[in-house]
């Protein structure tokens, strides 16, 4: 018998990667195949010499300079002119400041503009003329969607945490992983009918993977604290109701921008409300304790955060004014360092310098901004050299094998050894008994229970989630959304590396989670968060369907419901 | 849109850094996951009950040393070869840090990439280790020393084989006795003398200054003193243990004439003796197969002229371990240059298993061949006229010099002695230490005479 559990115990370990990695690759093959072809609906024309210009974004810029989306080499034209707009109830131009106005059909426009095929937009004296795509012959072939069901790319991620689960009973010989474990499935799948049959969602690739890491987590804590993976799951609703508020939220930019100076308030009071009346533990002062709960509101302020870079009233982020973005930042980086909370701290500059620079494109701010850390850095540890030690342990771990400052990173290099490429087994690792191992050190926890492909393959997801947000910049609905998930997903990716090299002594170890995977409430909740920014950078998120009547009872095998071509010109 | 997608350009490079990372990690942990998975930290190979060492290790003829039968570790079935082998071979615990089950945990417990320390049990990934000791030279050493603590090493100068490292005191690892951390016999039990544990070399130095004296002058062959039983140097004195009258330095080393050395040590001054008891292995560990040895220690910088002069007689601050001693005779039998001892002969491995020797000491020359050829022929010389051959050993033609150091002012000595054979089927390097032996003539020389006949009848040389 035990022979039997020692053999099914070890063939699920060898399948966990194949699942995992299957997984991955329909899931990021589907985001890649139902990414839209950047080919033009509409194009301009220009009236004086015929020549046209193809419309290929939700947002292009009309302008000289070199960079503008529709380039018109008139000198009678402003750098950045006028932008394009595609909405939902049709095509907008808007004048960006330009000096000689933007005219339709001869009148002079003021603000948002409506215009329809067959209209004449000038600027300076280039006059262009708005035509269908398909009328000019500038139309080429459209590619079809190609996605996969996506009913079956999470019925590989049932399958896999199924598989987790029973290991994990297999392992311990009792049924304590069995609750967390199928009260997870039920969540993805409820989830999955949820959003169908009341929003109306027809995709789901991201959430597999965030599903795949969060499982990969919770089956991880149940194996060595029941107690843990209840608080995980019970993080994870909470984590999807938030996606989906943020989701219904963010759907109308304009909304966002009302609510601009709020969220920056509330950034800067979630952060110095900690400051305040937070509770130090383990050497951060980040966490405030209610009652039995308690929560680190600096997860949540990583939301808040790239709620404020990215929206901005500027259309196209033509205007290169931070003032008010660069207050905001620095007084929440300072909070962290005071809060001693150093690992968000770097996270939020990080995610400082993407924002910035992705709005103004101006070198000179990132490279002040970077300044101005180094020098905040050298004060710092002038002032207060005691927090170099807490580092000094960086690159030699092996000398400070049995002392604070290497301990853990010692350990996690010695399990992570000793599990392989396919893990010793759920709660049959040591690392388990080291201090903060389910969240600091989860990456080499996985290492030796799960094996290193599983960890890696972890890795890569979040990786690939940063590789989707940018490859989606020029195809979502606004610039807005662009800067959101590149944010969010630099966010994800950064803090990640700072996670994994941290405890693996490539870079200092700053005691920050692991996305989605390491133990903690507010994290796990809040990753959910900051995934809605990349979601909704999808084009598809927000797509309104045709008509039923066209196609009754079509097969969703392609997601050709969308509104591709359902534009009312 | 373009615009955006293109200052997207530093997050992209932030996820080409992190993938980096990853790859830079994994590398990290194909080069190193052996060398991690096998630290004694590991709680998989020294807490747990299920993952147990499986491979078997055997003395150079196959015989068994240790094994696993029905998840029961158990060793050879000679209580006396048990004990002689203890502190090569280890224990259950990883106690002795420098025996080949705690060294080689990870080997015999069936690490390997691929698996990890998490082969099931179904499944033999453990490697099996073959050592170059010899059971029975091990136990003739053991029941040699008798109740005294000490160490023996023998090695094959031509191979590096080691045919016999006993340390004692030692213990039996299949009835550990329950007072072994309080009762005084067993003191330093864990600790394996020939490689980590250092003591004063006394006259066992004076090839030393010899060879430093022959390496500044090969005059300094000739040079002759008159000694009448002590000498003063820096307004102290420094005593022999006889009158040897008018000497040169062949007769000085067979009278172990303190004075004469004492005096030459002196004359060619402290940078000469630092630098040559640095080439033949002070102050630096030798490695090999995955062993680190401790350092002995050679240090004239802060000695005054007296103290200097003890230094050359292997007393003041000096330090020697066993197998640094053995190493140096080595090189004096080879030409000048030393040959680094190996214990493992193969390992034997479902995945070709890693014999730890990529960081092993290279070769070291310690002299020229002229000054070794000296030197051999002085201890030859010494064995000749003074110890005698067949007191030495029944078989063999045996080169040697003994030591007596004093540890305290109440006249505890140790005795060593240390040497090699001239035979060319039987090429060995030894040295031998007891602990308050007194006298390496009478204590010491009788040990290693029994471990070299013993070492010439298991290789066929007798």
């Amino acid at each position: 018998m035990e022979h039997i559990a020692g053999i099914a115990s070890f063939a699920i370990r060898l399948a966990e990667p194949f699942l995992a990695l299957i997984v991955i690759i329909m899931a990021f093959s589907s985001l890649r195949g139902g990414r839209r072809d950047e080919h033009a609906l509409i194009v301009l024309e220009n009236e004086k010499d015929n020549i046209t210009f193809p419309v290929l974004y939700w947002e292009n810029s009309i302008g000289r300079s070199r960079s503008s989306d529709i380039r018109l080499s008139d000198p009678t034209v402003s750098r950045d002119h006028a932008v394009l707009l595609r909405r939902n109830d049709g095509w907008f131009v808007t004048d960006t400041g330009s000096k000689s106005g933007v005219y339709v059909n001869g009148e002079r426009t003021d603000g948002r503009h409506q215009v329809a095929v067959g209209d004449i937009i000038t600027c300076g004296t280039t006059s262009l003329v708005l035509r269908r795509a398909s009328d000019t012959g500038a139309a080429e072939p459209r590619h079809e969607r190609k996605i996969f069901p996506q009913g079956i790319i999470l019925s590989f991620v049932t399958l896999y945490i199924a598989l987790l689960v029973l290991q994990a009973v297999i392992n311990m010989g009792n049924t304590d992983a069995l609750i967390p474990g199928i009260v997870f499935i039920v969540v993805i799948w409820l989830y999955y009918v949820i959003s169908r049959a009341a929003f109306k969602r027809l995709n789901f690739e991201l959430e597999s993977l965030a599903m795949l890491l969060s499982g990969t987590g919770i089956i991880l804590a149940a194996s060595h604290d029941t107690r843990q993976a209840y608080m995980q799951l019970g993080a994870t609703v909470l984590g999807l109701f938030i996606y989906s508020f943020m989701l219904w939220f963010i759907e109308i930019p304009d909304r966002v921008m009302k609510w601009h100076i709020a969220i920056s308030v509330l950034t800067l009071l979630l952060l110095a409300s900690t400051l305040v009346i937070g509770k130090s533990v383990n050497g951060a002062k980040n966490w405030i304790i209610i009652g039995p709960l308690s929560v680190q509101p600096s997860e949540f302020a990583k939301i808040a955060y790239i709620f404020v870079g990215a929206s901005t009233l500027d259309v196209l982020q033509t205007k290169k004014s931070l003032a008010a973005f660069i207050f905001v930042s620095a007084a929440s980086v300072g909070c962290l360092v005071l809060m001693s909370d150093f690992g968000t701290a770097v996270i939020f500059f990080v995610t400082f310098l993407i924002i910035a620079f992705m709005r103004s494109g101006d070198i000179k701010t990132v490279v002040l901004a970077i300044t101005a850390a180094v020098l905040g850095v050298l004060t710092m540890l002038s002032v207060k050299p005691y927090i170099a030690e807490r580092f000094a342990a960086w690159g030699h771990v092996w000398d400070y094998a049995d002392v604070a400052g290497g301990y853990q990173q010692v350990r996690s290099l010695i399990y992570s050894a000793s599990g392989g490429l396919f893990g010793v087994g759920l709660s049959k690792g040591y690392l388990q008994y080291v201090f903060a191992s389910e969240n600091d050190l989860v990456f080499c926890l996985m290492c030796e229970e799960l094996g290193c492909i599983v960890a890696l393959l972890c890795a890569v997801v979040i990786g690939g989630l940063m590789l989707y947000a940018r490859a989606v910049t020029t195809r979502s609905r606004s610039t807005f959304y662009s800067i959101a998930a590149c944010s969010a997903g630099g966010l994800l990716v950064f803090q990640a590396a700072l996670n994994i090299f941290g405890v693996t002594d490539i870079l200092p170890l700053t005691g920050v989670t692991l996305p989605f995977v390491s133990y903690g409430g507010t994290s796990m909740a809040a990753c959910w968060g900051i995934l809605a920014f990349i979601k909704s950078a999808d084009e598809r998120t927000y797509a309104r369907h045709k008509p039923k009547h066209k196609k009754p009872k079509a097969k969703l095998k392609r997601d050709e419901e969308y509104q591709e071509d359902y534009v009312e010109i | 849109m373009r615009k955006t997608r293109f200052r997207s350009f530093p997050v992209l490079m932030i996820t080409l850094a992190f993938f980096v990372g990853l790859v830079y990690f994994m590398i990290n942990l194909v080069i190193h996951s052996s060398e991690w998975a096998s630290m004694p930290y590991n709680g998989h190979l020294s807490e747990s009950d299920t993952l147990e060492m499986t491979g078997t290790i055997t003395d150079r003829n196959g015989v068994i040393l240790a094994k696993t039968e029905n998840g029961e570790r158990i060793y050879n079935e000679d209580e006396d070869i048990r004990r002689a082998c203890l502190h090569v071979v280890g224990d259950n615990s990883v106690n002795i840090s420098t025996a080949i089950q705690t060294l080689y945990r990870s080997e015999l417990s069936g690490y390997n990439f691929i698996l990890g320390l998490g082969s099931p049990d179904f499944m033999k990934t453990s490697s099996d280790i073959r050592l170059t000791i010899d059971s029975e030279v091990q136990k003739a050493a053991y029941k040699a020393m008798g109740n005294y603590k000490g160490a023996v090493i023998v090695y094959n100068y031509k191979t590096g084989e080691i045919i016999c490292m006993v340390s004692t005191p030692t213990y039996d690892p299949e009835n550990i006795p329950e007072d072994i951390d309080t009762n005084s016999d067993y003191e330093g039990a864990y600790i394996n003398r020939t490689i980590s544990a250092s003591y004063p070399p006394g006259s066992t130095f004076k090839l030393i200054t010899a060879s430093a004296a022959l390496e500044k002058d090969e005059n300094n062959e000739h040079r002759e003193y008159d000694c009448i039983g002590y000498t003063e140097i820096g307004g102290k004195t420094v005593n022999c243990y006889s009158v040897s009258g008018h000497v040169d330095m062949k007769d000085a080393l067979m009278n172990s004439c303190n004075a004469y050395f004492a005096e030459l040590t002196v004359d060619i001054g402290k940078d000469s003796m630092q630098k040559q008891a640095e080439k033949m292995g002070f102050n630096s560990s030798w490695r090999f197969d995955g062993i680190e040895t401790v350092k002995s220690s050679y240090d004239v910088s802060k000695a005054d002229e007296n103290s200097l002069a003890w230094s050359g007689i292997g007393q003041y601050t000096v330090l020697e371990s066993p197998i640094n001693m053995a190493i140096r005779s080595s090189a004096i039998a080879n030409g000048g240059n030393s040959v680094t001892p190996k214990l493992i002969m193969n390992i034997d491995t479902l995945f070709g298993g890693s014999l730890k020797q990529s960081d092993n000491s290279p070769s070291k020359t310690m002299m020229s061949a002229e000054t070794a050829d000296k030197i051999k022929d002085m201890m030859d010389y010494t064995v000749e006229n003074y110890y005698g051959k067949s007191y030495f050993s029944n078989y063999l033609d045996v080169c040697a010099k003994t030591g007596t150091a004093e540890i305290s002012d109440d006249g505890i000595s140790h005795a060593w002695v240390t040497g090699f054979t001239k035979d060319e089927d039987c090429p060995l390097a030894f040295s031998v230490i007891v602990e308050k032996g007194e006298s390496g003539y009478q204590v010491a020389i009788p040990i290693a005479g029994t471990v070299l006949d013993a070492a010439a009848e298991s290789l066929g040389a007798a």
